[in-house]
């Protein structure tokens, strides 16, 4: 039987209908030594106060919908063990979001990043039915696998401070998941999804602070793919003066 | 009570703000917490603040320069000009920037390759750290070699 116990949830709250700014509230929540900080919001909803608004979904770590500030620092809250905090556990919105409401942050900017990058693949010439499945082996497989593991879960964009003074910066999880189709063997839309990546606010628009791979949840390490996108399109421009496009 | 940032802290209001509003009014963006206090941020910032370094000696590179063209007189006053204790701080303050800087650059360069650049695969980052920090080593000592008058 789990232990109870009660904490303090510091929970910010906004209804753009009244609140001019955000606002923070606190709960007293008696929690169970197994919960997870999700837990202890939902239990908030469900029988405190029915007028919070949080964001979650698969409840592990696999839809990355409930990504949230946890005592300052942006987590997954369906992954976060609550007897890993105090008594006071502080929850915000994302930072670098707008607020739509209470802990819900707009996502339209987040998804036209997205498209900007064309994450879908591009083929040169589609392949006849008749031609076979497109094949790829383990090792080239092994090349993207690692940037394909992004969930979406924003918490890369809410710890990156050039996100906060360069909004035209693609950010972080676009930018892996555009170099993770760059370096699918099916792939042919490099090139045009490096004119994206050279672009204002594109890759060389990353100072390299890191803090985006610290704080994925699943181990994407999205700075990796944007220092080896900058690498590659440096790659690209040199042999551009050595062979004409068309002609590799 | 709303959270007042200074001015230096507020990130862009239209951070991640879409390009067609949407049907509901949002609060504005909040700049990461603890910024830049947490986790990577001081040492990020730290890494920017050694390029003060690169402008300074560059400033100094001019002077000496100058006092090249000013003829013998004006070079030698240079000379001992850089031996007031306050250049002979600046430069010890310099070489331990310039030498963190190159260490954290070079830890993070073996990310920077992709899984294969053409045909090629990178070695692995233990060899590739290993090489840059002993080129860096070597071209260190070879540099201080030249100028002590030991080599050429």
């Amino acid at each position: 039987m789990a232990v109870e116990k009660t904490k303090t949830f510091v929970v910010t709250r906004f209804d753009p209908d009244r609140d001019e700014v955000p606002k923070s509230q606190s709960y007293e929540v008696p929690v169970q030594d197994d919960w997870k900080v999700l837990d202890a919001l939902n239990y908030i909803k469900d029988h405190i106060d029915p007028t919070l608004s949080h964001r979650w979904s698969c409840r592990m770590a696999v839809c990355g919908s409930c990504g949230m500030q946890v005592d300052g620092e942006p987590k997954l809250t369906c992954k976060e063990a609550l007897s890993d905090y105090g008594d006071t556990v502080e929850v915000k919105p994302l930072s670098n979001f707008p607020v739509i409401r209470d802990l819900v942050v707009e996502l339209e900017g987040f998804m036209e990043k997205f498209q900007a990058v064309k994450p879908w693949i591009m083929v040169a010439k589609e392949r006849a039915i008749e031609e076979g499945t497109y094949r790829q082996s383990p090792e080239e497989l092994e090349e993207f696998k690692q940037f394909s593991m992004c969930i979406n879960c924003m918490l890369c964009y809410a710890a990156c401070p050039v996100v906060s003074n360069e909004p035209g910066f693609l950010g972080p999880a676009a930018i892996a998941l555009g170099h993770r189709y760059n370096q699918d063997s099916r792939d042919d839309g490099a090139a045009e999804r490096n004119q994206v990546f050279r672009g204002d606010g594109g890759v060389f628009a990353c100072s390299v602070a890191n803090e985006c791979s610290e704080v994925c949840p699943k181990n994407v390490d999205p700075s990796a793919a944007i220092q080896q996108a900058k690498m590659l399109n440096v790659l690209d421009w040199a042999q551009s003066f050595v062979v004409k496009r068309g002609e590799e | 009570m709303p959270e007042l940032q200074p001015p230096h802290l507020r990130p862009r209001l239209d951070a991640m703000k879409s390009s067609r509003p949407g049907p509901t009014r949002t609060a504005d963006p909040r700049p990461p917490d603890h910024f830049p206090a947490r986790g990577n941020y001081p040492v990020y910032l730290l890494f920017g603040v050694c390029g003060g370094f690169l402008l300074l000696t560059s400033l100094l590179v001019l002077r000496g320069v100058w006092a090249l063209v000013g003829g013998e007189a004006a070079w030698n006053a240079f000379v001992a000009s850089l031996s007031h204790p306050l250049y002979i701080g600046y430069h010890a303050l310099a070489l331990l920037g310039v030498v963190w800087f190159s260490l954290r650059f070079f830890s993070i360069f073996p990310k920077t390759q992709p899984a294969r650049i053409g045909p090629v695969k990178p070695p692995p980052a233990p060899v590739i750290l290993a090489i840059l920090n002993g080129g860096f080593a070597v071209a260190n000592a070879l540099l201080a070699l030249i100028l002590w008058g030991e080599l050429l």
